[in-house]
Protein backbone atom coordinates (compact mmCIF):
# COMPACT_ATOMS: atom_id res chain seq x y z
CA UNK A 1 0.00 0.00 0.00
CA UNK A 2 1.06 3.75 -0.36
CA UNK A 3 3.03 3.86 2.99
CA UNK A 4 4.34 1.17 2.04
CA UNK A 5 7.48 2.89 -0.22
CA UNK A 6 10.85 2.41 -0.05
CA UNK A 7 12.31 3.54 3.13
CA UNK A 8 14.77 3.12 5.50
CA UNK A 9 14.92 2.19 9.49
CA UNK A 10 15.75 5.19 11.56
CA UNK A 11 16.72 5.75 15.04
CA UNK A 12 12.82 6.82 15.39
CA UNK A 13 11.68 3.47 14.32
CA UNK A 14 13.36 2.03 17.61
CA UNK A 15 11.54 4.43 19.83
CA UNK A 16 8.96 2.82 22.22
CA UNK A 17 5.39 3.73 20.29
CA UNK A 18 3.91 4.19 23.96
CA UNK A 19 6.16 6.44 24.83
CA UNK A 20 5.94 8.22 21.52
CA UNK A 21 2.25 8.34 20.75
CA UNK A 22 2.58 10.41 24.63
CA UNK A 23 5.32 12.72 24.02
CA UNK A 24 3.86 13.80 20.97
CA UNK A 25 0.57 13.88 21.95
CA UNK A 26 1.94 16.62 25.04
CA UNK A 27 2.97 18.14 22.25
CA UNK A 28 0.28 18.99 20.61
CA UNK A 29 -1.32 20.97 23.02
CA UNK A 30 1.82 22.11 23.59
CA UNK A 31 1.62 24.18 20.13
CA UNK A 32 -1.74 24.79 20.84
CA UNK A 33 -0.57 27.19 23.81
CA UNK A 34 2.05 28.56 21.86
CA UNK A 35 0.80 32.15 20.83
CA UNK A 36 4.05 33.33 20.09
CA UNK A 37 4.80 33.23 16.08
CA UNK A 38 8.34 33.76 16.26
CA UNK A 39 7.97 30.53 18.74
CA UNK A 40 5.93 28.95 16.29
CA UNK A 41 8.26 29.48 13.33
CA UNK A 42 11.23 27.79 15.11
CA UNK A 43 9.48 24.77 16.48
CA UNK A 44 7.88 24.35 13.09
CA UNK A 45 11.26 24.24 11.03
CA UNK A 46 12.40 21.69 13.68
CA UNK A 47 10.14 19.55 12.84
CA UNK A 48 10.80 20.00 9.60
CA UNK A 49 14.18 18.76 9.81
CA UNK A 50 13.55 16.34 11.85
CA UNK A 51 10.73 15.18 9.42
CA UNK A 52 13.76 15.35 6.25
CA UNK A 53 16.17 13.44 7.94
CA UNK A 54 14.63 11.42 10.86
CA UNK A 55 11.83 9.07 9.19
CA UNK A 56 14.15 7.45 6.39
CA UNK A 57 12.00 8.36 3.48
CA UNK A 58 13.61 9.15 -0.06
CA UNK A 59 13.41 12.81 -0.78
CA UNK A 60 11.19 11.91 -3.58
CA UNK A 61 8.64 10.77 -1.08
CA UNK A 62 9.20 13.44 1.31
CA UNK A 63 8.44 16.08 -1.32
CA UNK A 64 5.02 14.30 -2.09
CA UNK A 65 3.66 13.81 1.16
CA UNK A 66 4.83 17.40 1.89
CA UNK A 67 2.63 19.42 -1.00
CA UNK A 68 -0.66 18.74 0.74
CA UNK A 69 0.86 20.80 3.72
CA UNK A 70 0.47 24.09 1.29
CA UNK A 71 -2.78 23.63 0.66
CA UNK A 72 -3.81 23.25 4.32
CA UNK A 73 -1.09 26.50 5.04
CA UNK A 74 -3.24 28.57 2.63
CA UNK A 75 -6.57 27.19 3.66
CA UNK A 76 -5.68 27.57 7.31
CA UNK A 77 -4.88 31.01 6.90
CA UNK A 78 -6.54 32.34 4.51
CA UNK A 79 -10.13 33.14 5.96
CA UNK A 80 -8.16 34.16 9.15
CA UNK A 81 -6.22 36.64 7.16
CA UNK A 82 -9.63 37.86 4.90
CA UNK A 83 -12.02 37.87 7.78
CA UNK A 84 -10.65 38.43 11.24
CA UNK A 85 -10.69 41.29 13.48
CA UNK A 86 -7.77 43.56 14.18
CA UNK A 87 -7.16 47.07 13.83
CA UNK A 88 -4.40 48.00 11.37
CA UNK A 89 -6.16 48.08 7.92
CA UNK A 90 -4.33 47.15 5.44
CA UNK A 91 -6.55 45.85 2.68
CA UNK A 92 -10.47 46.55 2.49
CA UNK A 93 -12.97 45.40 -0.22
CA UNK A 94 -16.55 44.58 0.28
CA UNK A 95 -16.15 41.97 3.15
CA UNK A 96 -12.81 40.89 3.10
CA UNK A 97 -10.97 42.72 5.80
CA UNK A 98 -7.16 42.21 6.18
CA UNK A 99 -5.55 44.01 8.92
CA UNK A 100 -1.99 43.26 9.97
CA UNK A 101 -3.41 41.61 13.17
CA UNK A 102 -5.41 39.03 11.53
CA UNK A 103 -2.97 38.52 8.84
CA UNK A 104 0.05 37.43 11.32
CA UNK A 105 -2.82 35.32 13.22
CA UNK A 106 -3.28 33.93 9.76
CA UNK A 107 -0.04 33.15 9.29
CA UNK A 108 0.45 31.73 12.80
CA UNK A 109 -2.11 29.70 12.33
CA UNK A 110 -0.78 28.27 8.55
CA UNK A 111 2.23 27.06 10.84
CA UNK A 112 0.40 25.53 13.48
CA UNK A 113 -1.80 23.69 11.23
CA UNK A 114 2.37 22.85 9.46
CA UNK A 115 3.22 21.68 13.50
CA UNK A 116 0.66 19.28 14.20
CA UNK A 117 0.58 18.03 10.71
CA UNK A 118 3.98 17.44 10.58
CA UNK A 119 3.85 15.99 14.48
CA UNK A 120 1.08 13.33 12.90
CA UNK A 121 2.95 12.38 9.81
CA UNK A 122 6.46 11.77 12.27
CA UNK A 123 4.47 9.34 14.25
CA UNK A 124 2.93 7.67 11.20
CA UNK A 125 5.65 7.34 9.36
CA UNK A 126 8.03 5.50 12.12
CA UNK A 127 5.35 3.48 13.47
CA UNK A 128 4.26 -0.12 12.66
CA UNK A 129 0.71 -0.40 13.45
CA UNK A 130 1.29 -3.96 14.74
CA UNK A 131 3.78 -2.62 17.47
CA UNK A 132 2.23 0.11 18.48
CA UNK A 133 -0.86 -2.33 19.72
CA UNK A 134 1.51 -4.59 20.91
CA UNK A 135 2.84 -1.76 22.61
CA UNK A 136 -0.14 -0.35 23.79
CA UNK A 137 -1.32 -3.83 25.28
CA UNK A 138 2.14 -4.54 27.30
CA UNK A 139 3.46 -0.53 28.05
CA UNK A 140 -0.36 1.03 28.61
CA UNK A 141 -2.46 -2.53 29.36
CA UNK A 142 -5.02 -1.80 26.58
CA UNK A 143 -7.30 -4.91 27.16
CA UNK A 144 -6.02 -7.27 24.17
CA UNK A 145 -9.92 -7.91 22.90
CA UNK A 146 -9.33 -3.90 21.73
CA UNK A 147 -5.86 -4.53 20.25
CA UNK A 148 -6.62 -7.13 18.29
CA UNK A 149 -9.77 -6.15 17.22
CA UNK A 150 -8.20 -3.04 15.88
CA UNK A 151 -5.31 -5.15 14.42
CA UNK A 152 -7.62 -7.61 12.47
CA UNK A 153 -9.67 -4.62 11.71
CA UNK A 154 -6.36 -2.74 9.97
CA UNK A 155 -6.40 -6.16 7.83
CA UNK A 156 -9.86 -5.70 6.53
CA UNK A 157 -8.82 -2.63 5.10
CA UNK A 158 -7.84 -4.01 1.21
CA UNK A 159 -10.95 -5.88 1.17
CA UNK A 160 -12.72 -3.07 1.88
CA UNK A 161 -10.67 -1.45 -0.81
CA UNK A 162 -11.35 -4.20 -3.16
CA UNK A 163 -15.15 -4.47 -2.43
CA UNK A 164 -15.81 -0.46 -3.13
CA UNK A 165 -13.87 -0.98 -6.86
CA UNK A 166 -16.88 -3.27 -7.04
CA UNK A 167 -19.61 -1.47 -6.07
CA UNK A 168 -18.07 0.90 -8.51
CA UNK A 169 -17.79 -0.78 -11.61
CA UNK A 170 -21.55 -3.24 -10.78
CA UNK A 171 -22.99 0.27 -10.53
CA UNK A 172 -20.84 1.31 -13.95
CA UNK A 173 -22.28 -1.19 -15.59
CA UNK A 174 -26.48 -1.45 -15.10
CA UNK A 175 -25.77 2.43 -15.86
CA UNK A 176 -26.79 4.24 -12.75
CA UNK A 177 -26.27 7.90 -12.77
CA UNK A 178 -23.23 8.70 -11.25
CA UNK A 179 -24.42 11.70 -9.16
CA UNK A 180 -26.51 12.29 -5.89
CA UNK A 181 -25.38 13.70 -2.91
CA UNK A 182 -26.79 11.58 0.08
CA UNK A 183 -28.39 8.93 -2.45
CA UNK A 184 -24.63 8.52 -3.69
CA UNK A 185 -23.33 7.67 -0.64
CA UNK A 186 -26.18 5.53 0.25
CA UNK A 187 -25.78 3.37 -2.72
CA UNK A 188 -21.94 2.84 -1.89
CA UNK A 189 -22.04 2.78 2.03
CA UNK A 190 -24.81 0.13 2.52
CA UNK A 191 -22.93 -2.92 0.70
CA UNK A 192 -19.66 -1.62 2.21
CA UNK A 193 -21.17 -1.27 5.55
CA UNK A 194 -23.30 -4.60 5.34
CA UNK A 195 -20.41 -6.75 3.78
CA UNK A 196 -18.09 -5.83 6.51
CA UNK A 197 -20.20 -6.11 9.76
CA UNK A 198 -20.64 -9.52 8.55
CA UNK A 199 -17.34 -10.58 7.95
CA UNK A 200 -16.49 -8.77 11.33
CA UNK A 201 -19.26 -11.15 12.94
CA UNK A 202 -18.08 -14.64 11.32
CA UNK A 203 -14.15 -13.13 12.45
CA UNK A 204 -15.31 -12.33 15.79
CA UNK A 205 -16.78 -16.04 15.95
CA UNK A 206 -13.11 -17.47 15.14
CA UNK A 207 -10.95 -14.76 17.23
CA UNK A 208 -13.29 -15.80 20.18
CA UNK A 209 -13.15 -19.17 19.76
CA UNK A 210 -9.39 -18.87 19.84
CA UNK A 211 -9.24 -16.75 23.28
CA UNK A 212 -8.21 -13.60 21.82
CA UNK A 213 -11.09 -11.97 23.79
CA UNK A 214 -9.69 -13.78 27.49
CA UNK A 215 -8.61 -11.65 30.13
CA UNK A 216 -6.02 -14.12 32.00
CA UNK A 217 -2.26 -13.56 31.44
CA UNK A 218 -0.62 -13.74 28.24
CA UNK A 219 2.81 -13.93 26.20
CA UNK A 220 3.46 -11.92 23.27
CA UNK A 221 4.89 -12.45 20.05
CA UNK A 222 6.80 -9.13 19.92
CA UNK A 223 8.01 -8.06 23.47
CA UNK A 224 8.21 -4.29 23.31
CA UNK A 225 10.17 -2.32 26.16
CA UNK A 226 12.35 0.61 26.48
CA UNK A 227 15.79 1.48 25.12
CA UNK A 228 18.31 4.00 24.64
CA UNK A 229 16.59 5.72 21.50
CA UNK A 230 13.91 6.15 24.13
CA UNK A 231 15.97 8.63 26.30
CA UNK A 232 17.26 10.27 23.33
CA UNK A 233 13.59 10.83 21.94
CA UNK A 234 12.99 12.40 25.15
CA UNK A 235 15.47 14.24 25.40
CA UNK A 236 15.83 15.71 21.76
CA UNK A 237 12.19 17.18 21.90
CA UNK A 238 13.01 18.78 25.20
CA UNK A 239 15.45 20.52 23.80
CA UNK A 240 13.96 21.51 20.80
CA UNK A 241 10.99 23.28 22.41
CA UNK A 242 13.71 24.97 25.14
CA UNK A 243 15.60 26.00 21.75
CA UNK A 244 12.96 27.58 20.10
CA UNK A 245 11.32 29.03 22.48
CA UNK A 246 14.72 31.39 23.50
CA UNK A 247 15.59 32.05 19.87
CA UNK A 248 12.06 33.04 19.35
CA UNK A 249 12.19 35.51 22.17
CA UNK A 250 15.44 36.93 21.72
CA UNK A 251 15.35 36.71 18.14
CA UNK A 252 12.72 37.09 16.56
CA UNK A 253 11.56 37.54 12.97
CA UNK A 254 8.58 39.80 13.27
CA UNK A 255 8.03 42.48 16.43
CA UNK A 256 4.10 40.60 17.30
CA UNK A 257 4.78 38.54 20.51
CA UNK A 258 1.11 37.32 20.69
CA UNK A 259 -1.51 36.66 18.21
CA UNK A 260 -4.54 36.74 20.28
CA UNK B 1 -31.37 -16.66 27.00
CA UNK B 2 -27.40 -16.45 28.12
CA UNK B 3 -26.94 -13.29 30.46
CA UNK B 4 -24.86 -11.43 28.79
CA UNK B 5 -20.83 -10.14 30.42
CA UNK B 6 -20.85 -6.59 31.22
CA UNK B 7 -18.97 -4.30 28.66
CA UNK B 8 -18.72 -5.20 25.38
CA UNK B 9 -18.41 -8.63 23.86
CA UNK B 10 -15.15 -9.40 21.22
CA UNK B 11 -17.86 -9.32 18.36
CA UNK B 12 -19.61 -5.58 19.31
CA UNK B 13 -16.00 -4.39 19.78
CA UNK B 14 -14.56 -5.74 16.03
CA UNK B 15 -17.57 -4.74 14.60
CA UNK B 16 -17.85 -0.96 15.77
CA UNK B 17 -14.24 -0.72 14.61
CA UNK B 18 -14.85 -2.44 11.63
CA UNK B 19 -17.84 0.12 10.56
CA UNK B 20 -15.53 2.99 11.89
CA UNK B 21 -12.86 2.38 9.41
CA UNK B 22 -15.78 1.95 6.54
CA UNK B 23 -16.16 5.73 7.68
CA UNK B 24 -12.01 6.01 7.84
CA UNK B 25 -12.03 4.88 4.29
CA UNK B 26 -14.63 7.57 3.36
CA UNK B 27 -13.17 10.40 5.13
CA UNK B 28 -9.97 9.83 3.26
CA UNK B 29 -11.88 10.31 -0.12
CA UNK B 30 -14.03 13.16 1.81
CA UNK B 31 -10.93 15.37 3.06
CA UNK B 32 -9.53 16.00 -0.05
CA UNK B 33 -13.22 17.16 -1.24
CA UNK B 34 -13.23 19.43 2.53
CA UNK B 35 -9.70 21.03 1.41
CA UNK B 36 -11.05 22.51 -1.70
CA UNK B 37 -14.59 23.90 -0.56
CA UNK B 38 -12.36 25.27 2.59
CA UNK B 39 -10.11 27.64 0.42
CA UNK B 40 -12.92 29.54 -0.26
CA UNK B 41 -13.07 30.89 3.11
CA UNK B 42 -16.59 31.36 3.60
CA UNK B 43 -17.24 27.70 5.23
CA UNK B 44 -18.95 26.03 2.62
CA UNK B 45 -16.70 23.66 4.07
CA UNK B 46 -18.48 23.40 7.72
CA UNK B 47 -22.01 21.88 6.15
CA UNK B 48 -19.73 18.98 5.25
CA UNK B 49 -18.14 19.00 8.79
CA UNK B 50 -21.06 16.35 10.34
CA UNK B 51 -19.89 13.84 8.13
CA UNK B 52 -16.98 13.35 10.70
CA UNK B 53 -19.20 12.24 13.65
CA UNK B 54 -21.25 9.68 11.52
CA UNK B 55 -18.93 6.72 12.22
CA UNK B 56 -20.21 7.39 16.52
CA UNK B 57 -23.95 7.74 15.68
CA UNK B 58 -24.29 5.01 13.43
CA UNK B 59 -22.77 2.42 15.69
CA UNK B 60 -24.48 3.49 18.50
CA UNK B 61 -28.05 2.83 16.24
CA UNK B 62 -27.13 -0.56 15.58
CA UNK B 63 -24.84 -2.16 18.18
CA UNK B 64 -27.02 -0.22 20.82
CA UNK B 65 -24.59 -0.34 23.56
CA UNK B 66 -22.47 2.11 26.32
CA UNK B 67 -18.92 3.05 25.17
CA UNK B 68 -19.60 2.11 21.04
CA UNK B 69 -20.01 5.95 19.83
CA UNK B 70 -16.29 6.79 21.70
CA UNK B 71 -14.92 3.93 20.50
CA UNK B 72 -15.72 4.16 16.76
CA UNK B 73 -14.71 8.02 16.71
CA UNK B 74 -11.35 6.72 18.20
CA UNK B 75 -11.23 4.22 15.63
CA UNK B 76 -12.24 6.22 12.87
CA UNK B 77 -9.72 8.63 13.46
CA UNK B 78 -6.94 6.32 14.52
CA UNK B 79 -7.84 4.62 11.04
CA UNK B 80 -6.19 7.98 9.34
CA UNK B 81 -3.48 8.30 12.17
CA UNK B 82 -2.56 5.32 10.54
CA UNK B 83 -2.81 5.77 6.87
CA UNK B 84 -0.70 8.35 7.49
CA UNK B 85 -3.00 11.43 6.76
CA UNK B 86 -1.45 14.76 7.32
CA UNK B 87 -3.77 15.55 10.10
CA UNK B 88 -2.95 12.50 11.80
CA UNK B 89 -2.60 13.66 15.77
CA UNK B 90 -4.37 16.13 15.36
CA UNK B 91 -7.66 14.04 14.17
CA UNK B 92 -7.33 11.71 17.11
CA UNK B 93 -7.36 14.00 19.63
CA UNK B 94 -10.78 15.95 17.72
CA UNK B 95 -12.07 12.32 17.63
CA UNK B 96 -11.59 11.32 20.88
CA UNK B 97 -13.39 14.52 22.34
CA UNK B 98 -16.15 14.56 19.33
CA UNK B 99 -16.80 10.91 20.67
CA UNK B 100 -16.82 11.86 24.49
CA UNK B 101 -19.49 14.17 23.63
CA UNK B 102 -21.38 12.04 21.80
CA UNK B 103 -21.45 9.06 24.06
CA UNK B 104 -22.50 12.18 27.17
CA UNK B 105 -25.75 12.26 25.49
CA UNK B 106 -26.72 8.62 24.77
CA UNK B 107 -25.42 8.04 28.82
CA UNK B 108 -27.81 10.74 29.83
CA UNK B 109 -30.35 9.27 27.45
CA UNK B 110 -29.21 5.82 29.88
CA UNK B 111 -28.82 3.82 26.30
CA UNK B 112 -32.55 3.69 26.30
CA UNK B 113 -33.62 5.68 22.79
CA UNK B 114 -32.42 5.12 19.26
CA UNK B 115 -34.26 8.05 17.67
CA UNK B 116 -33.21 10.78 15.11
CA UNK B 117 -33.70 13.10 17.97
CA UNK B 118 -31.14 11.67 20.87
CA UNK B 119 -28.96 11.21 17.27
CA UNK B 120 -28.70 14.43 16.36
CA UNK B 121 -28.46 15.56 20.05
CA UNK B 122 -25.29 13.75 19.72
CA UNK B 123 -24.21 15.26 17.17
CA UNK B 124 -24.82 18.74 18.04
CA UNK B 125 -22.62 17.82 21.19
CA UNK B 126 -20.19 16.63 19.34
CA UNK B 127 -20.07 19.75 17.41
CA UNK B 128 -19.98 21.48 20.90
CA UNK B 129 -16.36 19.18 21.73
CA UNK B 130 -14.94 20.30 18.34
CA UNK B 131 -15.74 23.76 18.73
CA UNK B 132 -13.99 23.62 22.02
CA UNK B 133 -11.26 22.32 20.22
CA UNK B 134 -11.13 24.77 17.76
CA UNK B 135 -11.51 27.43 20.00
CA UNK B 136 -8.01 26.51 21.27
CA UNK B 137 -6.20 25.64 17.64
CA UNK B 138 -8.07 28.29 15.20
CA UNK B 139 -8.76 31.55 17.39
CA UNK B 140 -12.41 31.39 15.87
CA UNK B 141 -13.68 33.72 18.71
CA UNK B 142 -11.18 36.44 16.85
CA UNK B 143 -13.38 36.03 13.77
CA UNK B 144 -15.41 38.84 12.30
CA UNK B 145 -19.02 38.16 13.84
CA UNK B 146 -20.97 37.80 11.27
CA UNK B 147 -18.09 35.41 9.57
CA UNK B 148 -18.34 33.27 13.02
CA UNK B 149 -22.23 32.97 13.21
CA UNK B 150 -22.17 31.38 9.64
CA UNK B 151 -19.31 29.36 10.33
CA UNK B 152 -21.41 28.33 13.48
CA UNK B 153 -24.67 27.92 11.72
CA UNK B 154 -23.05 25.57 8.90
CA UNK B 155 -21.67 23.52 11.49
CA UNK B 156 -24.54 22.68 13.64
CA UNK B 157 -26.91 22.37 10.61
CA UNK B 158 -24.54 20.15 8.74
CA UNK B 159 -24.12 18.05 11.86
CA UNK B 160 -28.22 17.37 12.49
CA UNK B 161 -28.13 16.98 8.91
CA UNK B 162 -25.35 14.18 8.31
CA UNK B 163 -24.98 12.86 11.93
CA UNK B 164 -28.42 12.66 12.84
CA UNK B 165 -30.87 12.64 9.77
CA UNK B 166 -28.99 10.62 7.68
CA UNK B 167 -27.19 8.10 10.63
CA UNK B 168 -30.80 7.23 11.10
CA UNK B 169 -31.59 6.79 7.49
CA UNK B 170 -28.70 4.58 6.92
CA UNK B 171 -29.50 2.17 9.81
CA UNK B 172 -32.80 1.82 9.01
CA UNK B 173 -31.66 0.81 5.69
CA UNK B 174 -28.82 -1.79 7.47
CA UNK B 175 -31.79 -3.16 9.57
CA UNK B 176 -33.26 -4.13 6.07
CA UNK B 177 -30.25 -6.34 5.24
CA UNK B 178 -30.35 -8.10 8.52
CA UNK B 179 -27.28 -7.82 9.57
CA UNK B 180 -27.85 -6.48 12.78
CA UNK B 181 -29.68 -9.41 13.76
CA UNK B 182 -27.08 -10.73 16.08
CA UNK B 183 -27.81 -7.79 18.54
CA UNK B 184 -31.24 -8.54 18.71
CA UNK B 185 -31.77 -11.69 17.35
CA UNK B 186 -35.45 -12.24 18.06
CA UNK B 187 -37.74 -10.04 18.88
CA UNK B 188 -41.86 -10.44 20.09
CA UNK B 189 -42.48 -9.54 16.40
CA UNK B 190 -40.91 -12.43 15.31
CA UNK B 191 -42.70 -14.75 18.17
CA UNK B 192 -45.94 -13.29 16.75
CA UNK B 193 -44.86 -13.98 13.21
CA UNK B 194 -44.35 -17.94 13.80
CA UNK B 195 -47.07 -18.45 16.31
CA UNK B 196 -49.68 -17.03 13.67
Amino acid sequence: MKWEIHRRETWLHETNPSLKLIVLVILFFAVLFIHNPNVLINFSLALFVLFCFGTGYSANALVWMFLPFFLIFVSTASSMMMFGEGKTTWFRWGLIHVTEESFWRGVHLGFRALALGLLGLIFSLTTRPVHLFYSLMQQLKLKPKYAYSFLAAVRLLPMMIEEFQNVHYALKVRGVPNRGGFSKVKRYAIPLLSQSIRRAQRIAVAMEAKQFSGSGPRTFYYEIGFGKYDVLFVILFVVLLFVSYHVGIHYPYISINDVR
Amino acid sequence: MVKTARGLKLADILTTIVIAIVFGVIYKVWSPVYEVVKVFGVHADQLVYGMWFIASSLTYLLIRKPGVALLAEIAASSGELIMGSQWGLEVLIYGVVQGLFAELVFAAFRYRRFDVFVVSLSAVSATVGSLIMDFYKGYIEALAPWNMALFLLARFVGAILISGVFAVSLAKALEKTGVTQMWRPASKEDYDALNR
